[in-house]
């Protein structure tokens, strides 16, 4: 002991500082860190527990107390006691209260509303057997004026009619087309004058199918929709409305799907949004990384001047998340791959500066002494000495780094940033999930694919 | 043919590599300069082709102040002056072909070279280079898969591209084995014995005692010795190299 001059037996006197203090003991004692580190785990788990306001927590920091007295009582006489039980009571308390605040309960998962999600998922809307349409239409007022026009039309020898001439919302119609194709399922859509599709089938959200007769005759009843008018400028005005008939009919083969398409043209943007961020990135940063090169700028004060600051500009640059840079992107350019580009580019400039500046620093000093020593000029000696060394390196990093902006553009078009997420946000707001299956293929299918191409070639370089 | 006169080195750290070092080499001389590590050897090397300035002195090769040439003259001088070295500072992940042939950019149209176009006289005389050092074979073979000792001549016919007068080679058997020591030293003893003037920094004494025609020893920067290798007897050899050095052996052929 130290601390002989002490009037109290010293087992004693570090008991009570402990109890009066957490850590106080230990630190009389000479145990600084330790002192410390128990008082400031003590003081975070009752801060919390006191944040939280459930009583029963406060078992944690009482053991963490209870036993900070034992260890200084037990340091006194020599012996350092094991912090396994104060871990364990703060850890068992944190995680409780994790639990509660997170709120897990297992019972409000739905297994209906999982299958009703995942049963169309399992059959993605990529591609669809090759058919041919056959489209036909016939004007009809709703509400009624004083004299409506007859809803009737003739089109390529097909006559489609409706009676009676037009309609109020909710009044049942009587639908009919003649010299469609014979025995074919017939869907019969709503559209508005603006052209918004809706459904007539059961409850407005299916589609109403009616099969052609031997003749090629179809007639069904069709409800005009309750939401027919929610657009209109004036309801009691007389507005001509559509209704559509579409049959199809096989031709043989497969084809892309309408989602399908947009699927492919989303992944498409995605990667060459990723690739042109890469290359305008890989632009700036290759002269910036020389000036970020510890190697090349410690020379004098000025250049190392210029070596923090970009260094530094990078290192905040890079810790900026490129979702966050994205959404101011998308305020300042709009909606839109241009946005998610700009973002990435921004981002990747800071990450590829530092990888490059960093292989720029690593570089064999030995060639370069060598071919200055062989009379080459300086140029002659960047080129032999310096370029072989940086290219391959540079080059890997960069593919890399494209790799990694193609996962990062999926996420951007979440937040507008165009491509395949924003397709994906689309899919999933409109509850296709048909199609936000086949996205999802084919998110995985472009990252899978490009990893492996890129580690391949990297392996190649490097 | 080369005359070092009064040679001082303090680099800006205040380390005083050499201090007044003072020594001729005639034409067609294997010069041996050993000494302890960091006792000046590279430092010196070095100043003979000014990839370090020194501080103080002249070096004069053939009468011609090497010390005061401008840059364009110092190009003009370093390419007649080959530079083997200890670590053959080689292009790794550049051809065989390409590191030797970079030995030649001194006499090379600058531009052309510098898209990486060179004659086929110019790789003709790579090819022979590598000939006479035994690999042209490897010619097609990226510089690191090749061993060590290999990478050594490729050093050397690298050098050779250069058609010097003198070779430069810093310790360069010191990351080798013993058995390529004495297989790189005779092809240095070779290209002596065809006219070219080589100084040498060694570590074995005994490679010194095989193959230098004269000795220079270092200590702390100062030229301690200057005969020939029969001359360091003992007493010498702990003057050069301290109370404390044994002798060690290099394995002999």
């Amino acid at each position: 002991m130290t601390n002989a001059a002490a009037t109290r037996p010293p087992v004693t006197r570090s008991g009570v500082a402990s109890a009066l203090m957490p850590g106080l003991g230990q630190i009389l004692l000479g145990q600084k860190y330790r002192g410390g580190g128990i008082l400031i785990g003590f003081l975070i788990m009752l801060g919390t527990v006191a944040w939280y306001k459930d009583p029963a927590w406060y078992f944690s920091p009482a053991v963490i107390w209870l036993w900070n007295i034992f260890d200084a009582v037990s340091l006194a006489g020599g012996k350092a006691r094991s912090i396994l039980l104060p871990l364990a009571a703060g850890l068992l308390a944190a995680y409780g209260i994790g639990w509660q605040v997170v709120g897990i309960d297992f019972g409000k998962a739905d297994l209906d509303r999982a299958a009703a999600i995942l049963r169309p998922m399992a059959n993605p809307d990529f591609i669809q057997t090759r058919r041919e349409k056959n489209e036909m239409w016939v004007n009809i007022q709703v509400p009624c004026s004083s004299e409506p026009p007859l809803a009737r039309r003739e089109d390529a020898g097909r006559v489609a009619m409706v009676i009676p001439d037009c309609g109020t919302v909710g009044e049942t119609l009587i639908v009919s087309a003649s010299g469609m194709w014979p025995d074919t399922d017939t869907e019969v859509l709503w559209r508005t004058p603006i052209g918004d599709p809706k459904m007539v089938g059961e409850g407005e959200s299916q589609m109403l199918v009616a099969r052609s007769d031997e003749s090629g005759v179809v007639t069904t009843a069709v409800r005009v929709p309750t939401t027919a008018l929610v657009a209109a400028p004036d309801p009691t005005l007389a507005q001509f409305h559509r209704v559509y008939f579409y049959q199809y009919r096989p031709l043989g083969g497969i084809e892309l799907s309408y989602v399908g398409g947009e699927v492919v043209k989303g992944a498409l943007a995605t990667v060459s949004m990723a690739l042109l961020a890469t290359g305008l990135a890989m632009l700036f940063a290759i002269p910036l990384s020389f000036l970020a090169a510890h190697n090349l700028m410690s020379g004098n004060p000025l250049t190392y001047a210029v070596y923090v600051i970009v260094r530094t500009l990078f290192n905040i640059l890079r810790s900026i998340e490129s979702l966050i840079i994205a959404i101011v992107f998308v305020v300042i350019v709009g909606l839109g791959p241009f946005a998610g580009m700009l973002a990435l580019a921004v981002h990747s400039v800071a990450a590829l500066g530092k990888l490059y500046s960093e292989v720029i620093e690593g570089i064999d000093q030995g060639p370069i002494e060598a071919l200055r020593a062989s009379g080459a000029n300086w140029l002659q000696t960047v080129r032999y000495a310096v370029i072989p060394q940086i290219v391959p390196p540079f080059t890997a990093f960069t593919i890399y780094r494209w790799d990694i902006n193609v996962r990062s553009a999926t996420i951007i078009g979440f937040v507008g940033g165009g491509g395949i997420g924003f397709l994906l946000v689309e899919l999933i707001r409109v509850n296709n999930m048909r199609g936000v299956s086949a996205a999802f293929i084919a998110i995985a299918v472009v990252v899978i694919v490009l990893d492996y191409f890129s580690a391949k070639l990297r392996e190649r370089l490097v | 043919m080369l005359r070092i006169q009064n040679v001082s080195k303090t680099y800006p750290n205040g380390t005083q590599a050499l201090k007044n070092v003072s020594f001729d080499v005639k034409d067609g001389e294997f010069l041996v300069v050993i000494g302890l590590s960091g006792s000046g050897k590279s430092t010196l090397l070095r100043c003979i082709n000014r990839l370090i300035d020194p501080t103080e002195g002249q070096i004069f090769l053939d009468d011609v102040d090497i010390t005061a040439a401008p840059p364009a003259k110092l190009r003009q001088i370093r390419r007649k002056i080959g530079m083997v070295f200890q670590q053959f500072n080689l292009v790794k992940r550049s051809s065989v072909m390409t590191n030797v042939l970079s030995g030649r950019l001194g006499y090379v149209n600058p531009w052309t070279s510098l898209i990486g176009l060179w004659s086929a006289d110019e790789k003709k005389r790579a090819i022979e280079a590598l000939g006479r050092v035994g690999i042209a074979d490897k010619a097609g073979a990226r510089a690191d898969a090749l061993s060590g000792g290999q990478q050594q001549r490729v050093g050397i016919a690298r050098a050779l591209m250069q058609e010097p007068n003198l070779i430069l080679a810093d310790e360069p058997v010191a990351s080798l084995d013993p058995v390529l020591s004495h297989s790189i030293l005779q092809y240095l003893e070779q290209l002596n014995k065809e006219g070219i003037t080589v100084i040498c920094s060694l570590h074995f004494l005994d490679l010194v005692h095989r193959y230098a025609t004269r000795v220079v020893a270092l200590k702390d920067g100062i030229k301690v010795f200057e005969g020939s290798a029969q001359e360091i007897d003992r007493a010498r050899f702990k003057e050069i190299y301290g109370e404390e050095a044994q002798e060690v052996r290099a394995a002999s052929v």
